[in-house]
Order: C-alpha cells, then sequence, then structure tokens
C-alpha cells in the first residue's frame, strides 16, 4: 500500500492550493472513503485540503467512481434547472439559490473524486487518463470550477439577476473547460 | 458531364435536366450538415451542434417550399405516388421513363426528409446531459419532456443512420443490376433520358430566393427561441 499513500500523498501536496473545503483529517486514506461529503470550511485557508486518496482496492475504487458519477450528475441536473431560470427575464431566485447550493456544496468533492487508480483501466468511465497525465493541470482547472461555483452561489444569494447570470456562465464556462480535454464523449448506444 | 465512352453507347441521348440547382444544393448541403452534426455531438461541440440542427431545419423549410413552388421534379405533387403505383413500379422497372424520383425513390425521399425533421424536432426541444447546452425550443417544454427527448434524439439517430445507409445502398444497387447511375445528377443535374421524356421544367431563380428567405426567416425565428410575434 505504500504506492497507494504516495499517489495519495502527491495528489494533497497537488490540491493544496485549492481552499474550498478543508479537512485535516483528509491525510487519512482510510477515513476519507467513509465520508461522502467532506465539510466546506472556509474560514480556515490554512487548514490541510481534502485528499484525492487513493483507492486501496478496486472495489474502494469503484465505490468512489460511483460516488463521483453520481455527485457530476447531481452537478448536472442542479445545471439543467439553472439554465432554464436563467432564459427566464426574471428567474425564480428561490430554485437558483438551492440550485447554486447544490452546485457550490458538490464542487469541493471533486478533488477527491480522482485519486489515481480511478481512471478508464478500472472501471467504467469517461474520466479520460489524460488527468493523471497531466496532474497539474487538472488541479488547475478543478479550482477554477470551485472558485466559479462558490462565487455564483455568493451572487445568487445577493440577489442582483445581471450578476448571477453572468457569474452562472462563468461556471459553464470552466465545467466545459474541464470536460473538453478530460472527459471522454459518450459511449455507443 | 461528357458520357463515358467505354460504358455507354455513342448513340446515347446528351444528358438533359433533371435535377436543379436547388435541389442539389440541399441534397449535399444536407449530407455535409448531417456529418457535421454527428462529429459535433461526439465531440462535445454541442454549441455549433445546435448551429447545425437550425441550418438542417432551415434546409428542410426550404426543401418543404421548394417541393410546392420549385421546379417540376421537386415538386411533391408530381413525384409523391401510393402503395399501388409502388407495386407497379416493383413490378416492371424498367417501364418508368419518367424524369426524377420514381415510385420507390419517392418513398425513400419522403421517408428520409420526415425522419431528418423528427431527428431536428427532438433535438431543438432537448437537454445536454450538463445542462449546459439547450436546443432553441427548449423551454417550450418541461425539462423531463427535454430529457426524454434528448434521449431519443440519440437513439433515433441510429435509425436516420440506417435509411442512410439505406439510401446509398438502393443507390449501388441500382448501378450493379441496372446499370443505371444515380450519383451523377445529383451532381450535375442532368441525366440521359429518353427522346420522348420530359426533362425537367425548371422554376424561376426568384422564386427559389423567395423560399430561401422564407426559410432563413423561419430558421431565425426558431434559434432565437421562437419569441412570440408583435413583442
Amino acid at each position: 500500500m505504500r504506492t497507494a499513500l504516495l499517489a495519495a500523498a502527491a495528489a494533497i501536496t497537488l490540491l493544496a492550493g485549492c481552499r474550498e473545503a478543508a479537512d485535516d483529517q483528509a491525510a487519512n486514506t482510510a477515513a476519507a472513503k467513509d465520508r461522502p461529503v467532506f465539510p466546506v470550511t472556509d474560514d480556515d485557508p490554512a487548514a490541510a485540503t481534502p485528499a484525492a486518496a487513493a483507492p486501496r482496492n478496486k472495489e474502494e475504487a469503484l465505490k468512489l467512481m460511483h460516488e463521483r458519477h453520481e455527485g457530476m450528475e447531481d452537478i448536472g441536473d442542479a445545471f439543467k434547472v439553472l439554465s432554464r431560470e436563467m432564459k427566464s427575464d426574471s428567474p425564480d431566485l428561490a430554485a437558483v439559490r438551492t440550485h447554486s447550493a447544490t452546485v457550490a456544496r458538490l464542487a469541493p468533492q471533486v478533488s477527491r473524486w480522482f485519486p489515481a487508480g480511478t481512471g478508464p483501466d478500472v472501471g467504467k468511465t469517461r474520466a479520460k487518463s489524460e488527468i493523471w497525465q497531466k496532474p497539474e493541470d487538472f488541479a488547475a482547472r478543478t479550482r477554477a470550477f470551485q472558485a466559479a461555483a462558490q462565487k455564483f452561489d455568493a451572487t445568487a444569494k445577493a440577489g442582483d439577476v445581471a450578476a448571477i447570470k453572468a457569474s452562472f456562465g462563468e461556471v459553464g464556462k470552466t465545467c466545459k473547460a474541464c470536460h473538453d480535454p478530460y472527459r471522454a464523449p459518450e459511449s455507443d448506444h | 458531364m461528357h458520357p463515358n465512352p467505354t460504358t455507354e453507347l455513342v448513340e446515347a441521348p446528351p444528358p438533359r435536366p433533371v435535377w436543379d440547382l436547388p435541389i442539389r444544393l440541399f441534397h449535399w448541403l444536407l449530407t455535409a450538415l448531417i456529418a457535421f452534426s454527428w462529429w459535433t455531438a461526439k465531440n462535445g461541440q454541442l454549441d455549433w451542434h445546435v448551429w447545425s440542427g437550425v441550418a438542417i431545419l432551415t434546409l428542410l423549410v426550404f426543401r418543404l417550399l421548394w417541393g410546392l413552388f420549385g421546379s417540376s421534379t421537386a415538386r411533391f405533387a408530381n413525384f409523391v405516388r401510393g402503395p399501388r403505383a409502388i407495386r407497379d413500379y416493383l413490378r416492371n422497372v424498367h417501364g418508368w421513363r419518367l424524369a426524377g424520383h420514381n415510385p420507390l425513390g419517392a418513398m425513400s425521399v419522403i421517408v428520409l426528409l420526415l425522419a431528418t425533421a423528427l431527428q431536428v424536432g427532438l433535438g431543438l426541444i432537448s437537454v445536454d446531459e450538463d445542462g449546459l447546452n439547450e436546443g432553441p425550443l427548449a423551454h417550450l417544454v418541461s425539462l423531463e419532456a427535454s430529457e426524454a427527448a434528448r434521449d431519443l434524439h440519440e437513439d433515433f439517430f441510429n435509425v436516420l443512420l440506417a435509411l442512410i445507409v439505406l439510401h446509398v445502398a438502393a443507390i449501388l444497387f441500382y448501378r450493379l443490376a441496372f446499370g443505371r447511375r444515380l450519383t451523377a445528377p445529383i451532381i450535375t443535374g442532368r441525366a440521359a433520358l429518353d427522346p420522348d421524356v420530359e426533362p425537367m421544367r425548371p422554376a424561376r431563380a426568384w422564386v427559389a430566393l423567395a423560399c430561401l428567405a422564407a426559410a432563413i426567416a423561419v430558421g431565425r425565428w426558431v434559434a432565437a427561441g421562437a419569441p412570440p410575434f408583435g413583442r
């Protein structure tokens, strides 16, 4: 398990710049898998970041990949509702806030959804192996999404419609910025 | 196109008009846009995919209008025939000598046009998996309907693809079984017709431009989300 721990340590180092989610237990590979949701604390940027804890075995890897899939789908579902609201001249702010909060809550999770050993060689996933070949770039794009998601949520809470629409557009760009290079097309039906 | 001396008889009649320029442009633009739509969908270029779908819609609207006001071989009234005509045609394929679509080909054209229209219609109301792109008319239906439309849009492409394969296979069959060249006329617009067969009667160019203008107007209106008039 040395490799796994090393990979976890490497991932922690790489994601150290991410201030959205902080949890000092994250370094503990074993603890990470039992907590589906990381507490988000913005008040302590110096705290350790969530680790992309490398799974110890295939079962654990598949479990995380499933959680990742569901989480991404939840973000997508929130986005679908948000997209509709953004087309309206007077969006339903309560609905916008609910779903902006969902995106902001799940965004930090992305940091721990892509540890080494959860790629297409392990199980069915559209995550490309390039993610682990260019970890700095992937982490930077992840952070861009996380920052945009928090800003959008804050804007939604503030309530200025023009600002909400603008910041939503920015989140969409960060989704695409990562999906385009790092997500494989859907497999044939 | 000059007749190929190795395969054509020396006394073969000179090729005469069968398909006008609008029909040929429609055919090849549609071919290119369907290929482009497939590519953009596969590669996550959904902005371009939606644009391509609207362009196909514009082509379809043009084809509909051209089928009413266009050249003789483009008009639905001149080539859409019933099952009896198709049966008679199948009994004696070589007895059919009119310029334009034969009764079976006519059915193929109608099915391909309808399938393409259905595919575009589904796309117009679809939402992508990320909620980042929607068809321009998606806001007119519920989110659930948009998701269902997207699934159908994906599945139905296979049906459309099968129809296209059948279309190409039929052309190959006519070439191999009957020695008929159907591809050259849709490129050059001309085919060798028997002397007593009436060639295409072309419509006026301004009618084509008017149909095109109307089609572009419909395409732009749909791309804008079909806003109510007078707003």
